[in-house]
């Protein structure tokens, strides 16, 4: 049989994986989420938003809100794709099957995005029964986005070390501040964080992209650029590197 | 048994080459730069048809062998190949039947579904899963705990989901590493009458494990490793049977006692009707032999003191193992 459709028939198992471990979390930790930040407001909310729409400043709270959801999400699904594998040592069956590594990687990171993009539908659907102005379709093209940018990154970090999370928030969190503090410099430091993740493209990409659909094509490249660009250097490190080590 | 066997003839030499090891070395640095050799100037190769055993004491690179053959360690000197194909390749192309000495599998999934999930990567037709897992399951008896969750598995039952795994298709090659770990003697005996089964021409199967009588009873050969560097492969049939050392055997008469010593001058009794014979070739144990039992004496049993592989292994890695 051919092994490129093997694999294909196995994404079902790696989706119900992804449903049982990370995906209940991601719903259960973004309604909750969700709810302690839009029940204060509960009230206000709707009146507020019918009345001055993307105006009133509860819209850039939401927008706050719903962004840091997603990028949790992303957290979620993508921390121990690959490290959790190899910490525990399934590889070892799974890859003396006839089953190229990459490929059962690429595919899972893949089945990941459609678990996130769902989760986030199902909270975008609740979200807009309080909020009819939000967006459901620019909210999914802003999830998928911010898959492939911080995803991406994830997959790399998720391949080349076994603490994945930890690594990858060092890195999230750390390029914001490095940002913050040498960015707006005109030295060698500011050209030096120009080379760490576009993580300070993401807050007006998501105002941008949730509010009207559209974002900055130089942004949205940035921070595609960047995620796709680290996948494939973690689908290369999975390809020459050693899955035992 | 003291040199009765040949060493390192392999069982075929005309059967088709199937996997090699040439000149392999693997080394692991630490962070802090100090590096250990785990296995030197490894090479070998094993014949279609062929079950090769590879013993050696704890930390010998047994495993560490294994992981660069299924190319989850690239050896840090020379290569492996299966087929002229580099490993990774080739398995990644055909898949193995490999058995690891560490289970891991995700224990929240079932046992079936984890066989059904291990079909599906094998490539096995979806109208066929079924029916090997459910032949699997009937070989290892693992029918009452085919629902349970891996977690929920016993140490030898987890070992038996394991060996299932591997036998799921009918693999060319089969890597067993330590199979018969955990498992009760009923059970041990069991894997040894499947691996027998499972002997096939076409068929090459390597077996690590610390059990020198397994290895003895299943292997042609066995390559026997000590600080990462093979010291011998050792045959373990009985080609030849001719040699100068002498070798301890240990007889059971049921009577005649009183005739052991007109054939056997120097036999040391060890009670209980056993005496320690000594001889220096199966010609010549088997004509002392005929002569005992003509003379009506009655034998119960000859054994040799240590196996081949046992005095072959000692040997080789020294008496303190």
């Amino acid at each position: 049989m051919n092994r490129a459709l093997s694999l294909a028939r196995y994404s079902p198992w790696q989706f119900r994986d992804f449903a049982l471990e990370r995906g209940a979390a991601i719903l259960i930790i973004g309604f909750l989420w969700g709810f302690v930040l839009i029940a204060p407001m509960r009230i206000a909310i709707g009146s507020e938003l019918t009345a001055n729409g993307q105006a009133s400043p509860l819209w850039a709270i939401l927008l706050q809100g719903v962004s840091a959801i997603v990028s949790l999400s992303v957290l979620i699904a993508v921390n121990g794709i690959v490290s959790t594998d190899r910490k525990l040592g399934y590889y070892r069956f799974l890859f003396a099957k006839p089953v190229d590594p990459v490929l059962y990687y690429a595919q899972l990171f893949l089945v990941a995005m459609i678990g996130v993009v769902l989760s986030m539908l199902v909270l975008a659907i609740l979200l807009r029964t309080i909020v009819p102005i939000f967006s459901i379709g620019n909210f999914i093209l802003y999830v998928a986005l911010i898959y492939v940018a911080m995803g991406g990154i994830g997959f790399f970090v998720s391949v080349a070390t076994r603490f994945d999370w930890v690594s990858l928030a060092a890195v999230w969190l750390g390029s914001r501040i490095l940002r913050g503090l040498y960015g707006p410099k005109d030295d060698w430091r500011s050209k030096a964080v120009e080379l760490l993740p576009p993580v300070h493209k993401l807050d007006a990409v998501a105002t941008s992209l949730i509010s009207t659909g559209s974002a900055h094509v130089s942004d949205v490249l940035w921070l595609l650029g960047y995620g796709a660009l680290f996948f494939v250097l973690g689908l290369a490190l999975l390809r020459w590197g050693s899955l035992a080590d | 048994m003291a040199g009765l066997p040949a060493i390192g003839d392999a069982r075929s030499r005309t059967a088709a080459l199937v996997i090699e090891f040439r000149n392999v070395g693997k080394i692991y640095k630490s962070l802090l730069g100090n590096s250990v050799k785990a296995v030197e100037e490894f090479s070998l190769t094993v014949v279609e048809g062929e079950i090769l055993g590879i013993a050696g004491p704890n930390g010998a690179g047994k495993t560490t062998l294994i992981a660069m053959m299924l190319g989850y360690l690239h050896p840090t000197t020379g290569t492996v190949e299966i087929n002229g194909m580099h490993a990774r390749q080739y398995i990644e192309q055909s898949g193995i039947g490999y058995l690891s000495e560490l289970i891991a599998i995700n224990p929240k999934w079932r046992a079936e579904t984890a066989l059904v999930r291990f079909a599906t990567l094998a490539g096995i037709p979806h109208s066929e899963i079924s029916r090997r897992v459910d032949y699997v399951v009937d070989l290892l008896g693992l029918a009452e705990h085919r629902s349970k969750k891996v977690k929920a598995l016993s140490k030898g039952n987890l070992q038996r989901l394991g060996l299932a795994q591997a036998l799921l298709r009918d693999e060319q090659i089969l890597v067993l590493d330590e199979p018969t770990h955990g498992l009760d003697p009923v059970w041990s005996q069991r894997f040894r009458e499947i691996v027998e089964d499972l002997r096939r021409p076409d068929r090459t199967i390597l077996i690590a494990s610390h059990n020198l009588d397994e290895l003895q009873r299943l292997a042609d050969r066995v390559a026997i490793i000590d600080r990462g560097r093979l010291q011998r492969v050792v045959s373990t049939g009985y080609e030849n049977p001719a040699t100068a050392e002498a070798t301890r055997f240990r007889l059971t008469l049921a009577s005649g006692h009183d005739l052991i010593r007109a054939v056997f001058p120097d036999a040391e009794d060890a009670g209980r009707g056993e005496y320690d014979v000594t001889v220096h070739s199966l010609v010549e144990l088997n004509a002392a032999l005929a002569d005992l039992i003509g003379r009506g004496a009655l034998v119960a049993s000859v054994v040799p003191e240590r196996s081949v592989l046992e005095q072959q292994f000692r040997e080789a890695v020294g008496e303190s193992q």
